[in-house]
């Protein structure tokens, strides 16, 4: 029934997100003349490229940016679905990876701090899915949090899913087959995959420790306008 | 690692997603009842009251639970896919309609309600667009029908380089081929030209409100284009194709070789154009189809002589209804024009008497013209069945009234018999007393004779005589 870890490491799956739909992560941060426009939003990579073009029209219409954003933001968005579709055809490791996703995000007036454990080798898993049953379950009223929450989810799933296709490259060149086991890629968050075997073993308990309590529970919080213009002017200031 | 996702910085109002307020009436019943299929495009009347949502007519089918099949047909990526469900779809739809409704004077735009859905943008914008066409969400009757579709616009722009829509309403006019100024399609069947603006629209997009804004339907006029402009169908030909489509059926490359000389477009374009198409369908049937054509030929003739009447009329919302209902088959416009009468009748009930003045004649007449006529007499139908109805109360008043005198009469003779029966008895009564005086006399006479007779035996003979002469 068990099958040992080390032969799941050995089986590479073609890369594609590891979630039921795969979608693209997409973020825009385009600067023209002063102007700046900062978005996020999934993207499926099966749309024909001319939605891109569309999409791109519509939101500077909608927006009511100049035009000149238009031919920015296609490109964005296509480079990054480039980007995407060039990783789409290697292969990548599916282990058992339980990987820590960390949510630190500021939608208008909601502030969301949280972190969870997901299972990269559940194909079927569903951010948006997620995402609508936390707003539903923490009564989040503004409706923006929800798929910022789940863009989120999905940008660290696309990163360590990268990582992974990185990684079995490199073990691939370098010949580290036999020793997969024992690899645990690092992300550029931080997060570590945890060691199942370790958890669940017999000297620890599935219990959480004390102190992980309170990373491990959500928190959101309803600022003021006073305290948003506060993050913002300190956002700025960081993204200078 | 992810930080934070702020949205852009352009404006985009907040949103408190609190409820809609409930409305008073539910979602699918709020377009008005002035619109009951009869030109099943046209809008439903504006309301002032702010809690009441107008939808258009042809958009009735919506409702939050369900999935409707124009839905299903229009995007098949949420019903086909394993990934995609109906429910996302559902939430979608239900989401977007909800953000309009909550203030639906104003017009939300994709991006709006992007921001706020879970899910990936392009399926997002399929189902605004969708919504949108369909009126569901952005439908604002009080402005004229005259606005252009989003979607259409879009197709429009990478075609135009600048913005300016003068190019796009001055089509190139040819006198052999009409491109309309909405769809750039070639015009085949009919054509609406507006002189006002120098547009020319074929019969979709005049039937969709595709054109400018400030363009109104009336300034409108039809324009008949056929292929027959190019070469008419001559009779020999008509009954052609009448006699290789009850030959054939359906094969319309066997129908084609049949009429020489037609493309199978050809053919099928005129057999739709023939008035009568759907009934002779049902002619197929029956085996006297030769003689059916025959007659029907004739009667196609004189068919489009009626038709062109309507089709002519200067008011373009009658030559719609005529246009469309030829297109639509006799089946369509009969339920139409049977709905628009029992609406018509509903509203006019007290001025029965136009009814009664139809004249039989001219309803036999009437009903005995094929199909289209096949409308009007149904709608003379109804009127005839009020009519007989009307006949009928008629008829029990004068019964009743009938009933009434004979009733007296006989009272009549009842009382005279009784006064006759009356008199019978008196008179009884009368000749019974005259019989009695009549004995008595007799008695008084004989007891005279007898004592005469005892008295004087001398004087009997005479006496005898005058006694027997009594008797006698």
């Amino acid at each position: 029934m068990k099958t040992p870890i080390s032969s799941l490491y050995r089986n590479p799956v073609k890369f594609r997100m590891p979630t039921a739909e795969n979608l693209v992560p997409i973020r825009l941060d385009i600067e023209i003349e002063g102007q700046r426009y900062k978005d996020a939003f999934t993207w499926n990579p099966s749309d024909p490229d001319s939605e891109v073009v569309v999409f791109a029209k519509r939101t500077v219409k909608d927006l009511k940016l100049p035009p000149a954003f238009v031919t920015q933001i296609a490109q964005s968005i296509q480079s990054q679905l480039a980007e995407f579709r060039s990783y789409e055809g290697q292969d990548m490791y599916a282990g058992e990876k339980i990987v820590p996703i960390k949510l630190d995000l500021r939608v208008n007036h909601t502030l969301v701090k949280d972190q969870f454990l997901w299972d990269l080798n559940n194909f079927e898993s569903d951010p948006e899915e997620f995402a609508r049953i936390f707003c539903k379950d923490m009564a989040i009223e503004d409706p923006e949090v929800g798929p910022a929450i789940a863009f989120a989810i999905r940008e660290q799933l696309y990163e360590i899913a990268i990582q992974s296709v990185v990684s079995a490259r490199e073990s691939r060149m370098s010949k580290k087959g036999r020793r997969g086991a024992e690899y645990t890629p690092v992300s550029k968050g931080g997060a570590v995959a945890v060691d199942l075997v370790k958890l669940f073993g017999p000297k620890s308990s599935v219990v959480r420790k004390r102190k992980e309590w309170d990373v491990y529970e959500p928190i959101v919080d309803l600022l003021s306008n006073e305290e948003v213009d506060a993050l913002e002017a300190k956002e700025e200031r960081s993204f200078r | 690692m992810a930080t934070e996702a702020s949205p852009s910085t352009a404006e985009t109002p907040p949103l408190p997603p609190k409820p809609p307020p409930p409305q008073t009436l539910p979602p699918a019943s709020a377009s008005t009842t002035a619109v009951k299929a009869e030109v099943p495009l046209s809008d439903s009347k504006a309301s002032a009251d702010v809690n009441v949502i107008v939808v258009p007519s042809y958009s009735r089918w919506f409702s939050w639970d369900s999935i409707h099949e124009c839905e299903v047909r229009h995007l098949p990526e949420f019903f086909e896919s394993a990934s995609k469900s109906p429910r996302v779809y559902k939430y979608y739809r239900n989401s977007i309609v909800k953000y309009f409704r909550y203030n639906p004077t104003r017009k939300i735009t994709f991006t709006d309600v992007r921001k706020t859905l879970v899910g990936d943008v392009g399926s997002i914008r399929r189902v605004f667009d969708f919504l949108e066409t369909w009126g569901l969400i952005n439908y604002h009757p009080s402005s004229s029908i005259a606005k252009p579709l989003k979607w259409d616009d879009k197709e429009t722009k990478p075609d135009s380089a600048s913005n300016s829509t003068e190019s796009s309403s001055a089509p190139p006019k040819e006198t052999s081929k009409r491109l309309c100024s909405g769809c750039k399609a070639v015009c085949t069947i009919a054509c609406f030209a507006c002189d006002k603006y120098d547009l020319t629209l074929c019969a979709r997009c005049y039937v969709r409100g595709n054109y400018r804004v400030g363009v109104n339907s009336s300034d409108f006029r039809r324009v008949e284009i056929s292929e027959e402009t190019k070469t008419d169908w001559t009779e020999k030909e008509t009954t052609n194709l009448l006699e290789a489509i009850t030959h054939f059926g359906d094969e319309w490359k066997k129908v084609s070789q049949h009429v020489a000389g037609r493309t199978e477009k050809e053919c099928v374009a005129h057999f739709l154009k023939l008035p009568f198409a759907d009934q002779f369908l049902h002619y197929q049937q029956h085996p006297a189809s030769n003689g059916a054509v025959s007659g029907t030929d004739d009667g196609c003739k004189h068919k489009r002589m009626r038709l062109t009447p309507l089709a002519d009329a200067s008011n373009p919302i009658m030559a719609q209804a005529a246009f469309l209902s030829a297109l639509a088959g006799p089946e369509v416009a009969q339920a139409a024009a049977q709905a628009a009468l029992t609406t018509l009748s509903e509203a006019y009930k007290p001025t029965r008497i136009s009814y009664r003045s139809f004249p039989k004649n001219t309803l036999l007449q009437d009903a005995g013209i094929t199909s289209n006529g096949g409308n009007t007499s149904d709608s003379f139908q109804g009127s005839r069945f009020h009519a007989n109805i009307q006949l009928e109360k008629e008829e029990l008043d004068v019964e009743k009234g009938i009933s009434e005198i004979i009733e007296v009469q006989m009272k009549n003779i009842q009382d005279k018999l009784l006064h006759f029966e009356d008199l019978d008895l008196l008179m009884e009564k009368e000749s019974q007393q005259l019989e009695q005086i009549k004995n008595m006399f007799f008695l008084d006479q004989l007891t005279l004779l007898f004592h005469k007779s005892s008295a004087p035996k001398t004087g009997e003979c005479p006496e005898g005589n005058y006694v027997k002469t009594v008797c006698d």
